[in-house]
């Protein structure tokens, strides 16, 4: 649970999954500031961010079944409602109106920027965007790291590099300007030419003390030829400041 | 493992045939006898490494006597036995025999092991999931129970003089309740909670239904939040196959293990606060309140440290 972090950690919004990720009928598992977190997407399309086990039991509700309009438990098959979290149905007694306070715990929920944001809290504005004055948006692979936030971050600020054309084989690409926001959001900008421009906003997802997730938003003036290979190349990127991380 | 649990000589028993009680084990477990390995299993590979209550074990077969030597860390145990197929060991001084079946001496009878499984889990939510009569039509659907008879009836549930809880008058439509059940049938079961770790369920044989087929739960927790599940069974023969008994309860307990072994927390929270009980688990209520008022706490987490409590 988020025990022994601080508030202004419990009351602000973490990336913790890319939208397209959260597919419908799934539940996808997560994990935020040592809080498990089962995520799953309704057919109506609003996500629930919900403690990741089954009031009754405690089995985890991201191995449970998504209906469309309610998660169902593997161990007992209780039901319970998107949205309020009420259990609706159990099976046992089947006649017998759940009691309200079989209900499971939620968290605060909100989708921005392609990203599925979970707060601990209840924080008063949305989460932190990419702010730049680029047109075109994509979410890059999230990679998972043996290594702090601050870690991250540091590694971050020392240099970060990307070529704006991978296809050039554009080795002298130049030193992106990595700006941090917060503690949990960098910027690496990057010119190329002196005019064209483009950005990589890292979201930075704490599960733990000692693992984080690295949520990468590419922010571009036009669309790249090959998207495929711009991905790849982020993505190798990605994988080298994760390395580094991992090895300091 | 942690200081507490590091096995120790006893300065006052010279002969060193005792380990020093780890401060978080209670003596009512430390002075009990639990399974460490199904003895066939011992019996073909000679020799074999196992840990209970935190305690690292080594098991020796001597080949000529055919008896086992039991080390705890470096120190021979004297309290070692085998029974129903299973070794047994005691860390500290016995303070009451292992469990008695009288079933098993019956002659038309096939006494079997149904394997030795591995659980990430505290073994007192393995004893409760044995327990358990709602789960049977979802985790067990088709052999078990079958949706949508899943209503629990009311069934009764008391206290053992011996210690432990009895659940009986449970009733439940089971699609393929054994091995040999070729169709469905309204299965009478009974369950008795013996000792902290071991739970045992009678459940109506197919055949002579008036009969009663036994099945035997042994816990071996290895630590706090793991543990190795052993079965024993005791069916009426009636044309059972051993391999296919066997075969059928550790299909059935695979179908558990995945539950047990995303079960959060690991231990056993006591307080009805933390997980919220219906009348169907009025068995699994019943072994929380004995756990709570039997003073264990290892594999559990007790209301008083409970923070959700």
């Amino acid at each position: 649970m988020a025990a022994g972090y601080t508030p202004d950690l419990v009351e602000r919004w973490f990336a913790v999954a890319r939208t397209e990720e959260v597919v419908p009928r799934h539940v996808v598992q997560a994990q935020l500031l040592d809080q498990e977190i089962a995520l799953w997407r309704d057919d109506a399309g609003a996500v629930n961010a919900w403690e990741n086990r089954c009031p009754h039991r405690g089995v985890r509700l991201s191995i449970g079944l998504n209906t469309g309009t309610e998660l169902r438990c593997q161990y007992h098959g209780w039901r319970y409602a998107t949205g309020s979290g009420q259990c609706t149905y159990i099976p046992a007694h089947p006649t017998q109106k759940p009691a309200a306070t079989m209900r499971v715990a939620r968290f605060g929920i909100t989708e921005a920027h392609g990203f599925v944001w979970v707060s601990l809290g209840t924080p008063a504005g949305p989460p932190q965007g990419p702010a730049t004055g680029c047109e075109h948006a994509t979410t890059l692979r999230s990679i998972y790291t043996e290594a702090s936030a601050a870690t991250i971050a540091a590694c971050l600020l020392r240099g970060y590099r990307f070529a704006l054309d991978p296809l050039g084989a554009d080795e002298s690409s130049p030193d992106a300007v990595v700006v941090a926001e917060d503690a949990y959001t960098l910027r690496a900008k990057s010119s190329h030419a002196g005019e064209r421009e483009a950005a990589v906003t890292f979201f930075l997802q704490p599960m733990g003390a000692s693992q984080t997730v690295i949520h990468g938003l590419l922010t571009t003036h036009g669309v790249a030829a090959d998207r495929l290979a711009v991905l790849r190349h982020h993505h190798r990127q990605m994988t080298a400041l994760r390395d580094a991380a991992e090895s300091r | 493992m942690d200081g507490g649990g590091r096995c120790v000589r006893d300065d006052a028993c010279p002969a060193g045939r005792r380990v020093l009680r780890p401060p978080q084990v209670e003596s009512l477990l430390w002075d009990d006898w639990h399974v460490v390995a199904e003895f066939e299993q011992l019996r073909r590979s000679g020799r074999f490494a196992t840990a209970l209550l935190d305690v690292p074990l080594t098991l020796e077969l001597d080949p000529d006597s055919g008896t086992v030597l039991a080390r705890a860390g470096d120190e021979p145990l004297a309290s070692v036995r085998i029974k129903y197929g299973f070794v047994w060991v005691c860390l500290g001084e016995p303070s009451r025999d292992i469990v008695e079946f009288p079933e098993c001496g019956d002659a038309d009878r096939l006494l079997g092991t149904a394997g030795s499984v591995r659980v990430a889990v505290s073994g007192l939510r393995a004893v409760e999931n044995f327990l358990d009569l709602s789960h049977l039509s979802f985790v067990h659907a088709g052999f078990l129970g079958e949706e949508p008879l899943t209503e629990v009836k009311p069934y009764s549930v008391e206290s053992s003089p011996q210690g432990g809880v009895i659940a009986t008058g449970c009733r439940v439509y089971q699609p393929k309740a054994s091995p040999i059940a070729r169709e469905g049938f309204d299965v009478d079961y009974t369950y008795a909670v013996l000792r902290p770790y071991i739970v045992v369920l009678y459940k109506a044989n197919p055949v002579e239904q008036h009969r009663r087929d036994m099945i035997a739960l042994f816990v071996q927790p290895v630590s706090a939040e793991s543990c190795v599940a052993h079965l024993l069974t005791c069916y009426l023969e009636h044309g059972v196959e051993p391999a296919a008994v066997r075969r059928f309860q550790q299909f059935i307990f695979g179908q558990d293990r995945p539950i047990l072994e995303n079960q959060l927390p690991k231990r056993l929270p006591l307080t009805p606060a933390r997980e919220i009980p219906v009348r169907a688990d009025m068995a699994s209520a019943a072994y929380r309140r004995w756990l709570t008022d039997a003073g264990i706490r290892y594999g559990a987490i007790p209301a008083a440290a409970d923070p959700a409590a």
